[in-house]
């Protein structure tokens, strides 16, 4: 699935969003509205550029848990895990 | 800790000690505070303010140096590495920054209240030094900046206008001592537009175009109407600093309605951004916002009236009050009870050791009692200025400071939580 230049896909380890090239705000808000759809797993691995720090206040909000893992050189990989 | 989380050091040190910011954005509570206590003091001159050494100048300064531009850089230091990926080279020279800012605006506001010269340029001149720091810090970030032009042209021309504005602060305070200006009021107009509208204003237009979406949740804005709005803001500014410094009062005229066609399309780009915003339920924050956007066409119409000759009572007056307090005190200080839990959520842990929520480090009481306060300060200070009226400018201004106490509250209450 792509909306407006944002790659997401499914895997065994959860839901994949590749914001990478996106100008600010636009992956915040494209991984948000990815957490808001009720059909999301409760893993979400984000593929980003940049360690997206203002997204964070907004997963505490939502009560969702972030963990930086490895990614390919150059990449930024997040796991999103939403709070039991 | 991951490999890869261990390598992402340089990402992280985007995010500043806390700190920084923070000694900026308390200091500016504080000064809100004595800002609106110098003008209670004052108030009877304030509806017939026309410039000058005494306490209502030095209530101004107070306001526009230690409110508006110490959340200016506090904000700028922080929020401007994280948007453009590119973190400041060295942490000391946004310290020094403030530890020039800081008493330069006390004595400054010090030699102003009391028409002492030496502390006006002993005051100034840290002040303008503060500036010039702030100049190359964020100059040097924007200048490695590639993916935010329209964010980053705001900059430039918001440093450019600070060159202008610092300049003619420096003459204006020498001026008073020794006369080294042809023609004082004129200097004072440039002076405050190129602070009002160029530098503090272009800076609220560039990181609106970042932060309003961002808390909206909201698409990046679109490109060509951003540009539209860039070159008339920044060609309003030019072209009325010329005409004020020139005399010119057809180009004042133009420059007006510039700016008046520049604020329409800003406010048509952040309606477009409230309306395709997923965030809904804004909170009193964007109140406060969506009121300083009044300020800013009622600034912007008050500023074409005189233009065009149409008489307002006490009009100047006016229509500074309308621009410092009406759209950016209000602006500000919406933005700052906003970024003020969200940058302290990033650095403060819960008794379980997870990230904060903003919400628990606000104050709702607090900054409704700022809300309601500030209104009817901007209200009762601009109809006593219209009525010439000294005692509706107090009972104005016992608001405003009843608003700023609260408003300490609030970030006394989040301060004490991140410690």
């Amino acid at each position: 699935m792509s909306t407006s230049g944002t790659n997401i896909w499914q895997a065994g380890d959860g839901t994949h969003i590749d914001v990478r090239g996106l100008q600010p705000p636009e992956p915040l808000v494209a991984i948000l509205m990815l957490l808001e759809q009720d059909c999301t797993q409760d893993r979400v691995i984000v593929h980003h550029d940049r360690e997206p720090v203002f997204l964070y206040p907004e997963l505490a909000e939502r009560d969702w848990d972030h963990a930086i893992i490895d990614g390919d050189p150059g990449e930024v990989r997040l796991l999103l895990t939403r709070r039991q | 800790m991951t490999l890869a989380a261990r390598f992402l050091g340089g990402a992280k040190s985007r995010l500043l000690p806390v700190s920084v910011p923070f000694r900026f954005f308390t200091t500016a509570v504080c000064f809100h505070v004595i800002a609106w206590f110098v003008l209670v003091i004052t108030a009877e001159d304030l509806p017939a303010f026309t410039g000058g050494p005494g306490m209502v100048l030095a209530a101004l300064h107070l306001l526009t140096l230690g409110v508006l531009v110490m959340t200016a850089m506090g904000a700028a230091f922080q929020l401007l590495p994280v948007a453009t990926r590119r973190p400041l080279l060295r942490v000391w020279p946004a310290r020094l920054c403030y530890w020039l800012l800081m008493p330069g605006t006390l004595i400054l506001a010090y030699g102003m209240a009391s028409g002492h010269a030496s502390a006006m340029h002993a005051g100034g001149a840290a002040v303008v030094l503060a500036l010039a720091v702030f100049a190359i810090i964020i100059g040097d970030n924007l200048r490695r900046v590639g993916d935010l032009p329209v964010v980053g042209a705001h900059g430039w021309a918001a440093l450019a206008s600070l060159a202008g504005f610092a300049a003619l602060g420096l003459l204006l305070v020498a001026n008073y001592a020794k006369g080294v200006l042809p023609d004082h009021q004129a200097a004072g107009l440039a002076h405050m537009i190129l602070a009002g509208f160029g530098f503090m204003g272009l800076l609220a237009l560039g990181f609106s175009h970042v932060l309003i979406p961002m808390f909206s949740l909201s698409p990046v804005l679109p490109p060509r109407p951003s540009w539209t709005g860039f070159w008339l803001a920044a060609g309003a500014v030019l072209l009325a600093a010329v005409a004020a410094i020139a005399r010119q009062p057809a180009l004042l005229a133009m420059s007006s309605v510039m700016g008046l066609c520049a604020g329409g399309v800003y406010l048509w780009l952040m309606y477009w951004a409230l309306k395709t915003g997923m965030r809904k339920r804004l909170g009193l924050s964007f109140f406060l916002i969506k009121l300083s956007w009044g300020g800013l066409v009622l600034s912007l119409l008050t500023g074409v009236a005189l233009a065009f000759g149409i008489p307002i009572p006490n009009g100047m007056t006016l229509f500074g009050f309308l621009l410092i307090a009406g759209w950016l005190a209000t602006f500000l200080t919406g933005i700052l009870q906003r970024i003020m839990p969200f940058l302290g959520s990033m650095h403060g842990k819960d008794a379980s050791g997870r990230p904060m929520t903003p919400a628990k480090l606000t104050a709702e009481i607090p900054l409704k009692i700022h809300a309601v306060c500030h209104v009817a300060a901007v209200v009762l200070c601009a109809a006593a200025i219209v009525a010439d009226l000294g005692a509706l400018a107090r009972a104005g201004a016992v608001f405003g400071l009843i608003g700023a106490v609260a408003f300490a509250g609030f970030a006394l209450r989040l301060v004490t939580k991140l410690v």
